[in-house]
């Protein structure tokens, strides 16, 4: 409710401090700035992952495309393996590239460039996101989310209740779109009553062991639109759902609540490939999509949270409640371990792979 | 046909008079003309098929490093042995439900008039035009807890059933995804089959049962064995289907190799991968070749 109320104070001081800030003197260009005429007759190729996510970042960096004068041509989704092809037979023909959580870490240097921030403005970037090789695209979360009529007055409070079945009968359908969830893994660890500060790959066992001990009837959805469609035709009784796919349900109908406690932060990352044709023209892009009107119609095409600290969408009440970014939301977040899961994510994604195949 | 055959041979009896030197040059170039016939076809082959194969063969053995490490960790990892068995297993299923399904309406299709035909025919096409995808998600909305089929069990006042996210879901989904495969062949072969035998056997004194089993049934094996290959080599690669029908326990050897090349860039794995499947594909056949030949002869002596 707080969350609301504050952002629709928001709603009548949008806007205006980007120009005023082009005047700062750094290194790099504030960020959202853009030369008139700056790029006039290049191409640049953008990647991401399609849908309203990819059609809001394009809107968002229509500003950039007017007044720069670039040809923005857009590609995906993004592939890991598409990419390693690409760099590999060194024909680079994305300049831009949006990936999910661990890619930019693992294959830092290898498949990404290192990043010259002086060539960008992150000051405004939300602290500890951005990467070696990335900065972030956007924000979200895995929240859980059970069913109202399920539990009724003695709904699931947190991690614990989710892995407690004798407590909180009932089906349970978790992301199993991918690469391993690091959070959930070490949430699972914790329900387990062991500890996450000094993990070793040991204690990936105990916390896969913990997720399989749900039971047998547990969904793994492969694409957020499953988890849509599982939500609103109540399927499952608590849904592991990223927050965009989880508004979307209750916007459809889907009588759900969400538990905001230890929700899982994720983001998506963008990145320049190794062998980029024109990195200055890439790193100009990023910059502009990190201004804050540019984070602002991100989110309000597209629900997710924005990643500059300044940005104030306007957006109505049923989004508002599902935005990571909100102070009483943003307090709660639980960040898994990246490092540990970046080290062992070849180990991580054979056990989990073993999991999602029953075994 | 008969009368292309003849302006054919007509037009060769024209050249021969015009010059003798003539004469052996075209015969040579129409002999070698059903060979490049085959071209566009065998080079789309090569480009697509051959040389894809051969690269990801080499990586499974080359990539990261020379040697056989690759299926050294297939054959050690439990997960990678479990599925391969599952993978076999499904599509031996599919094929089982496909051929119970598809003989009787393959064989209504040939007793049927044409214009009834016409109404089979479409109905065995009409979901052949439309994407796999898309019918899946169908049969997600049939198959739910839910869903269609569970709420009609439930309205009956019976429990209902677990259908989708099992492997009984994937097997129904799949087999109505690959219905066509068997349904076209068996068709083709059940039209060529003279009814008059049947009515020779009945007329014989043979009845009814034993007629069909005798002389119809091995007629038409051809026909089922040329669906069934054809369903089961299909089967073996599904990916869309098992992923939203099935759960864990119905995930196939495709999905593992989704997940070795596209999220672990281990090309090497995915390949050994591909290439265990093909080897299994192939010493199946084999083995399962001369059974079929052997029939297949019995068939058309009688």
């Amino acid at each position: 409710m707080g969350s609301r109320s504050r952002l629709a104070g928001f709603v009548g001081a949008a806007a205006l401090a980007l120009l005023a800030a082009a005047a700062h003197a750094q290194n790099a260009p504030p960020a959202g700035t853009v030369v008139d005429g700056s790029l006039k007759g290049k191409t640049l190729t953008f990647v991401s992952y399609g849908g309203i996510y990819q059609d809001g970042q394009v809107a968002a960096l229509k500003e950039f495309v007017d007044k720069s004068g670039v040809k923005l041509l857009n590609d995906g989704p993004t592939e890991i393996a598409k990419l390693q092809a690409q760099v590999e037979s060194g024909n680079v023909t994305w300049d831009v590239v949006d990936t999910d959580d661990f890619p930019p870490f693992v294959h830092c240097g290898k498949l990404f460039q290192k990043l010259d921030l002086t060539k960008l403005d992150i000051s405004h970037i939300p602290a500890g996101q951005v990467g070696e090789c990335s900065v972030p695209a956007m924000n979200y979360g895995m929240v859980l989310m059970y069913k109202n009529d399920k539990y009724k007055d003695n709904p699931p409070k947190d991690w614990k209740d989710f892995f407690d079945t004798a407590k909180f009968p009932g089906t349970r359908a978790i992301d199993g779109s991918g690469s391993p969830i690091g959070g959930l893994i070490e949430q699972a660890i914790l329900a387990d009553g062991g500890k996450v500060d000094a993990m070793t790959p040991a204690d990936i066992d105990k916390g896969i062991a913990k997720i399989k001990a749900i039971g047998p009837d547990t969904i793994f959805w492969k694409t957020g639109a499953e988890s849509q469609q599982l939500a609103e035709s109540g399927e499952a009784d608590m849904i592991i759902m990223w927050t965009g796919r989880a508004m979307t349900a209750v916007k459809n109908g889907a009588a759900y609540t969400p538990v905001w406690k230890d929700w899982l932060v994720v983001m998506d990352q963008l990145t320049i490939p190794v062998g980029a044709k024109d990195t200055d023209a890439s790193y100009a892009l990023i910059n502009a999509y990190l201004g804050k009107k540019s984070q602002e119609i991100l989110t309000e095409q597209t629900s997710y949270s924005p990643i500059n600290n300044e940005a104030q969408p306007k957006v109505d009440a049923s989004v508002a409640a599902f935005l990571t970014n909100t102070p009483d939301h943003a307090k709660l977040g639980y960040q898994q371990n990246i490092k540990f899961w970046v080290a062992n994510f070849a180990t991580a994604s054979d056990k989990w792979t073993a999991l999602m195949a029953g075994n | 046909m008969s009368r292309t055959s003849h302006t054919l041979s007509a037009g060769g009896e024209n050249a021969r008079p015009a010059g003798t030197v003539q004469g052996p040059q075209r015969r040579l170039r129409l002999a070698a003309y059903p060979s490049l016939l085959a071209m566009p076809a065998l080079l789309l082959l090569i480009a697509a098929m051959g040389y894809p194969l051969l690269t990801v063969t080499l990586r499974s053995f080359s990539d990261p490093a020379w040697g056989l490490q690759n299926y050294v960790w297939f054959f050690s990892t439990p997960v990678n042995v479990t599925v391969l068995w599952r993978t076999f297993s499904i599509a031996a299923w599919v094929t089982i439900v496909c051929v119970i399904a598809a003989y009787p309406y393959a064989y209504l299709m040939t007793a049927v008039g044409p214009r009834l035909r016409l109404v089979l025919i479409l109905c065995v096409l009409v979901p052949f035009w439309v994407s796999g995808v898309v019918r899946t998600l169908a049969w997600v909305i049939l198959l739910q807890d839910s869903g269609i089929i569970n709420s009609v069990i439930r309205l009956l006042g019976f429990d209902g059933v677990k259908l989708i996210r099992t492997q009984t879901g994937v097997v129904i989904g799949m087999a109505q995804v690959l219905l066509p495969f068997m349904i076209l062949p068996l068709y083709s072969v059940m039209r060529g089959i003279d009814l008059r035998l049947v009515q020779a056997a009945r007329s014989l004194g043979a009845r009814q049962a034993r007629a069909f089993l005798q002389i119809y049934l091995p007629l038409s094996l051809p026909g089922v064995f040329a669906g069934a290959i054809i369903v089961f080599i299909l089967s073996l690669g599904f990916y869309i289907t098992p992923a939203l029908l099935g759960g864990p326990r119905s995930t196939m050897l495709s999905t593992l190799v989704q997940s070795q090349v596209l999220s672990l860039l281990n090309w090497g794995r995915g390949g050994a991968m591909g290439v265990v499947l093909l080897v299994a594909t192939f010493v199946l056949l084999a083995l399962a070749a001369p059974l079929m030949r052997q029939r297949h002869k019995q068939a058309s002596r009688s």
